[in-house]
């Protein structure tokens, strides 16, 4: 009865006032972020400068993901940020003049000028340019770690999680023991037995962060699988699979966020400081942490000093970019992830 | 208490098994190359020697037979404390590990007093002071300090030091001059001046990062404990500020703190391998970085195998300091 009174009433447009406020738009949202978390904006922009680093025309030439210039299969063209090829020599003419030319002395330990805006290397290559390429290596080494370990680290953290018992028991045994390992010892370990490519120092960089990311996030999965939306897909009779990918999964999805970029931070860290206390042995391509190792005992009077800077800067400013990116991340996302 | 204690210890010294295990493997993943490039270190020059040469080290190494018998002679060794030879020097690993390892220790633990003497006051100043300027400031250092990796740091540190109005560079030695571990018998005194200069820079350094890592966790935890009702009680009862934060708040947030300083303290010893080189501590640190250079095996391995037992045991340690100190840890 009172569903056809309600029916027949006629329908009149809400007043204004209920009117739901209008979503605010992206630039808003931008502004808003910027305005609140000061030290976050100033971060992601570091962080949008270091990808803007790594961009170069692509190639259409497919073939198997190599780092770091291959790094999805498809190869990368020259960063459009770097004035001269990497591998560029350059020499003095017989007027004193640094140019590029196939014979005359090499250049070496050039001060900065504007040609060479940090000067040039031992080898009369642009320190620059060197930098710029570096950021590829070390941006697509941290993506491919966090992508391995956010991967099988989400993959274990949601399956012992959700089925507790003896199969968390024992999972999280394992991952004891993982943990256990020295981890900066166990990859100078590896670098020192074969020398591997940057997709293998890569990988196992990422292996190391999967006992950390599984830890989160089965932390996470243990209060979300109590939610009574969980309670319901099961009654309708989602198996567990599905409950897993498209029930749990998409609601986890801002704590492995906040993880992806905290922890990429930490990989570009630790991938700089084995190439420093190793040069040698890991791949040679331009790397901040080989180039710090070359010049670490000069400062910027010096020639040499110009490249020391250049990479220390490089190193600093990508891992606080992406720490203090993330430690924003974290408070909008989901504060209650604050663990220090 | 004693049961949790006992399985614990065995549950380690299965993880520590484990790491064996796995370092085994490892050095096992590309034979060929390892003995080679060991082999090229032996330089033996005349002809037909590389072959000898690559004999000998598959012998040093462990590498011939058949894998179980392997594994079998490898975890022999190992149970003995027989940690082989080192290919540069010929020294007894075993020996070597246990004079070097006093520098790295003491480092270590300079580091972590460093740490707790920053990181206590300025954590509970900042979470008292929430949302003034002293906070913020403090807090940018902190986050500064996450940020700054401890080798550009160090580099930094020790060249602006050795510039001209310092001029200062810390003495050179060696690891038989700077012995304040026992069990160590030199001889010779220890040099008190000496250890000192050496590891100040380094101590402070690595300190202070730790010390970030600290006092942001600590500053959380105390704005956690303000906010408790007990502590609410402790206000309304006219007790003075200082009584409340320091006897109250304090104690209680410094329960999880010290988790948080037992991992730090584990993984020490392996993340001063950084700090060792650039600051030259003759420390194993040091030792394994210029192993790397050497290709000298049997020394990394054991390195690796050393440190991996002072990390399980010290979180051990630290599990059963938690529980003691916070009664309502269950041992699971």
């Amino acid at each position: 009865m009172q569903g056809e009174q309600q029916a027949q009433a006629p329908v009149l447009a809400p007043p204004a006032e209920w009117a739901l406020p209008e979503r605010p738009s992206i630039p808003s949202n931008i502004w808003k972020f910027i305005r609140r978390k000061p030290l976050g904006a100033f971060g992601v922009l570091l962080v949008l400068l270091m990808l803007a680093m790594t961009l170069g025309m692509p190639k259409a030439e497919f073939g198997a993901p190599q780092l770091p210039s291959r790094p999805l299969g498809f190869e990368l063209g020259q960063p459009w940020m770097a004035r001269f090829r990497a591998e560029e020599i350059f020499r003095r003419d017989e007027t004193g003049r640094v140019v590029q030319a196939v014979s005359g002395p090499i250049a070496q330990w050039e001060k900065p000028s504007a040609d060479h805006w940090l000067g040039t290397d031992k080898g009369g290559r642009d320190t620059y340019s060197r930098m710029v390429f570096a950021a590829r290596r070390s941006l697509f080494i941290g993506l491919w770690a966090l992508a391995f370990a956010v991967v099988v680290g989400t993959t274990v953290g949601v399956i012992s999680a959700y089925f507790r018992g003896w199969l968390d028991t024992l999972v999280q045994r394992v991952m004891d023991t993982f943990q256990a390992f020295p981890a900066l010892l166990i990859l100078i370990l590896l670098i020192s037995l074969f020398n591997p490519n940057l997709t293998i120092l890569a990988l196992g960089l990422g292996f190391v962060g999967v006992t950390s990311v599984q830890r989160i996030v089965r932390g996470v999965v243990f209060s979300t699988r109590e939610q009574p939306y969980i309670e319901a897909a099961k009654v309708i009779g989602a198996t567990d699979t599905r409950t897993m990918v498209f029930h749990i999964l998409p609601n986890i999805m801002a704590p492995i966020i906040v993880v992806f970029s905290i922890g990429l931070g930490a990989v570009i860290l630790a991938e700089a400081a084995i190439s420093f206390i190793a040069p040698q042995r890991v791949p040679q391509d331009p790397s901040w942490g080989i180039m710090l190792n070359v010049t670490s005992e000069f400062l910027p009077p010096d020639a040499k000093g110009y490249h020391t800077l250049a990479a220390g800067g490089a190193i600093v400013f990508s891992v606080l970019g992406f720490n203090l990116a993330g430690d924003a991340l974290r408070d909008v996302l989901d504060p209650r992830l604050r663990v220090g | 208490m004693q049961q949790y204690i006992l399985r614990r210890v065995l549950l380690n010294l299965l993880v520590i098994f484990m790491v064996a295990t796995l370092v085994f493997l490892v050095l096992r993943i590309d034979t060929d190359f390892v003995v080679t490039q060991q082999a090229a270190q032996t330089q033996i020059t005349d002809p037909g020697a590389t072959e000898r040469a690559r004999d000998i080290v598959r012998a040093d190494l462990g590498l011939d037979g058949s894998i179980f018998e392997q594994y079998r002679t490898y975890l022999w060794n190992l149970a003995q404390l027989d940690l082989g030879e080192s290919f540069a020097a010929r020294e007894d690993v075993t020996d070597e590990i246990g004079d070097r390892i006093g520098p790295s220790l003491e480092l270590g633990l300079l580091q972590i007093m460093v740490a707790l003497l920053v990181a206590v006051p300025i954590g509970i100043i900042s979470a008292i002071r929430q949302d003034t300027v002293i906070d913020y400031v403090l807090r940018f250092f902190s986050i500064a300090l996450l940020g700054i990796p401890v080798f550009v740091l160090g580099v930094l540190v020790l060249l602006l030091v050795a510039r001209d109005p310092i001029g200062y560079t810390p003495p050179l030695t060696t690891y038989r001059d700077l012995l304040p571990f026992p069990p160590f018998e030199t001889g010779r005194g220890v040099d008190v001046w000496v250890n000192f200069q050496i590891m100040f820079m380094p101590a402070l350094i690595g300190g202070l990062g730790t010390g970030a890592i600290i006092m942001r966790f600590l500053r959380s935890q105390m704005l956690e404990v303000m906010r408790q009702d007990y502590v609410r009680t402790a206000w309304s009862k006219g007790l003075q500020e200082r009584v409340i934060i320091l006897r109250h708040a304090l104690k209680n947030a410094l329960i999880p703190v010290l988790t948080v300083v037992g991992l730090l303290l584990g993984t020490i010893v392996s993340a001063n391998v950084i700090l060792e080189t650039i600051f030259n501590i003759p420390g194993i640190g040091l030792w394994v970085v210029n192993a790397i250079g050497q290709s000298d095996y049997p020394v990394i391995q054991g390195v690796v195998l050393v440190v991996a037992v002072i990390l399980v045991f010290v979180n051990l340690l630290v599990d059963i300091t938690y529980a003691w100190l916070d009664p309502r840890i269950r041992f699971g």
